[in-house]
């Protein structure tokens, strides 16, 4: 007798904890996990926590950072994501940031810290020698170097020839270059911010 | 103590928080509007507008213009919704948002814990008024109970089953658990006023609706085939944490007896299911005033005490009382 009272309160209580699941298993349900985010189209907003499990963490997919955001890149995996759902991101090669740090100060948690726009670390250009227009001969172009809003500490010519840009160590990763390349298959991109990519002095 | 009955404005408060809760969901809709305006106009890209657009934005200007002197900038004034916003440079964020956010981080990040600081306040005063006067899904919520009325006159049986109120507590100590276990804040993804605050700007400004509207609509669906108001009263962990916090609340809402006579439309309005006819309120009531709008005799009032009034009894103005006491409140009056 005493044991089916100690089962039926067990199945009760499971009964209750799997209800209580229910509504948390549905919404993870309804945002899948999509195909592992590649550093470069899914970039983190500016000042976002290195970790990106930190940064999950502390992001509570309040969307302000993307309300605030002037040029609008702020996107948001809405129906993806798994756990990481509602959290920003940035694919340059639609809409880049533009270093303005408005969704630094608009960040309520620590998920986005103001950093200097120097100082904002959202990865690295690289460039693909093989593919971009000047350095393989096909004429000229220096877009992306027009476009740097650090300027030459960012990206500059390399020296032999003009029109061929050089990645310098003061790039963040803002991806503004990314966007304004003409060639198709983007022979600029964001990757990981290299170890020995030391940063230029701060200037007054 | 006994005077002329309730202050004669709190039976209109019901339209009151109509209006708030309209206008809090006209912000929802509103902000990611004025974010797409603001997006031009510091572009200078409103000759590249569509002429319907650029009708709207005229509009905008025109209606914004004698509030802010720089369009770009002041309109950042309110930005954000009721899950975490601004509000003239006053940060207000959800409690549930910080208590997740400490779950999931495992770290307690004071700058945003100060932001649920006045909600946690007000609700520690007004328990669950939050729920009844600014939640965008409230909004929703008693529409879509109004349309289950409509659906009853019409013939139709909508749900009404009873589960425990106490289910909404075990959702919020488990969302908790589970978004430490995960390192997600996952109350989020289930807590419906989160849900529309980002879905409505997911659908204005960013082209399209996420995940978290299917389950919106799941939850009207359940409120409406399988429970009354069943995701507020019994799963929703946003009201389960302002429960708790309303535990000891000091504004309550007190059945006067001398003026009641016992007619339990308190009972039938009360969307929370509670029962102001036995002066069972409790921290589950979100002062939504429903009960003084439609009672007939206004014998419900607000009063100061951090627990209810201990039942008492039935209405003197209703037939059970008239039977059973008439006779002793005469011996009592000779």
């Amino acid at each position: 007798m005493k044991r089916r009272r100690l089962l039926q309160e067990l199945l009760a209580g499971a009964a209750v904890v799997s209800a209580g699941v229910l509504p948390y298993g549905i919404a993870i349900l309804l945002a899948p996990s999509g195909p592992a985010r590649t550093h470069g189209s899914h970039l983190r907003p500016p000042g976002a926590l290195k970790d990106d499990d930190a940064f999950v963490s502390a992001c509570i997919g309040c969307s302000l950072c993307g309300e605030v955001c002037p040029p609008r890149c702020i996107k948001f995996h809405a129906r993806d994501g798994g756990g990481a759902v509602n959290t920003p991101y940035i694919d340059p090669t639609d809409k880049a940031c533009i270093l303005c740090d408005k969704c630094m100060q608009a960040c309520p948690t620590e998920a986005l810290t103001v950093a200097r726009r120097d100082e904002v670390d959202m990865g690295y250009a690289d460039i693909d020698e093989t593919a971009c227009y000047p350095w393989v001969d096909r004429g000229i172009c220096g877009a992306c170097v027009a476009i740097c809003p650090l300027g030459e500490r960012a990206i500059s010519f390399d020296f032999a020839n003009v029109y061929r840009p050089v990645v310098q160590s003061g790039c963040v990763g803002c991806g503004m270059c990314v966007e304004i390349c003409p060639h198709p298959s983007k022979p600029i991109w964001i990757v990981e911010r290299p170890e020995d990519a030391e940063r230029p002095p701060v200037r007054g | 103590m006994q005077t002329g009955g309730p202050f004669f404005l709190w039976r209109h408060l019901n339209k009151l928080r109509w209006a708030f809760l309209s206008i809090v969901f006209a912000m929802l809709v509103a902000l990611p509007f004025l974010h797409l305006y603001q997006t031009y106009v510091s572009a200078h890209a409103y000759d590249l507008l569509a002429e319907s657009e650029q009708r709207l934005y005229d509009v905008v200007e025109t209606l914004t213009d004698p509030f802010v002197d720089d369009p770009v900038e002041d309109l950042d004034a309110i930005k954000g919704n009721t899950w975490s916003g601004t509000f003239w440079g006053l940060q207000l964020s959800d409690p549930l948002a910080a208590a997740g956010q400490s779950a999931a981080g495992r770290t307690l990040y004071w700058p945003f814990l100060l932001t649920a600081l006045i909600p946690v306040v007000l609700s520690m005063v007004f328990g669950r008024f939050y729920c009844g006067w600014v939640c965008p899904a409230t909004f929703l919520y008693e529409l879509n109970s109004n349309f289950a009325g409509w659906l009853r006159w019409a013939g139709l049986k909508p749900g009404n089953r009873t589960f425990d109120k106490r289910l909404k507590y075990g959702v919020l100590v488990l969302g908790l658990v589970l978004s430490a276990a995960s390192g997600s804040i996952l109350v989020a993804t289930i807590y419906p006023p989160a849900i529309i605050g980002r879905e409505i700007y997911y659908a204005v400004a960013l082209g399209g609706f996420g995940g978290g509207a299917v389950f919106f609509i799941g939850t009207l669906l359940f409120d409406l085939m399988v429970a009354r108001r069943g995701f507020c009263r019994y799963l929703c962990p946003g009201g389960a944490l302002y429960s708790l916090l309303g535990r000891y609340r000091v504004v309550r809402i007190r059945r006067i007896v001398e003026t009641c006579n016992d007619c339990a439309k308190c009972n039938a309005i009360c969307e929370f299911g509670l029962d102001p006819l036995r002066d069972g309120f409790g921290q589950e009531c979100n002062n939504c005033t429903a009960c003084m709008a439609i009672c007939p005799t206004a014998a419900l009032t607000f009063t100061l005490r951090i627990t209810d009034y201990p039942e008492q009894g039935p209405g003197h103005l209703g037939r059970q009382y008239r039977r059973e006491y008439a006779q002793q409140d005469m011996e009592a009056a000779e």
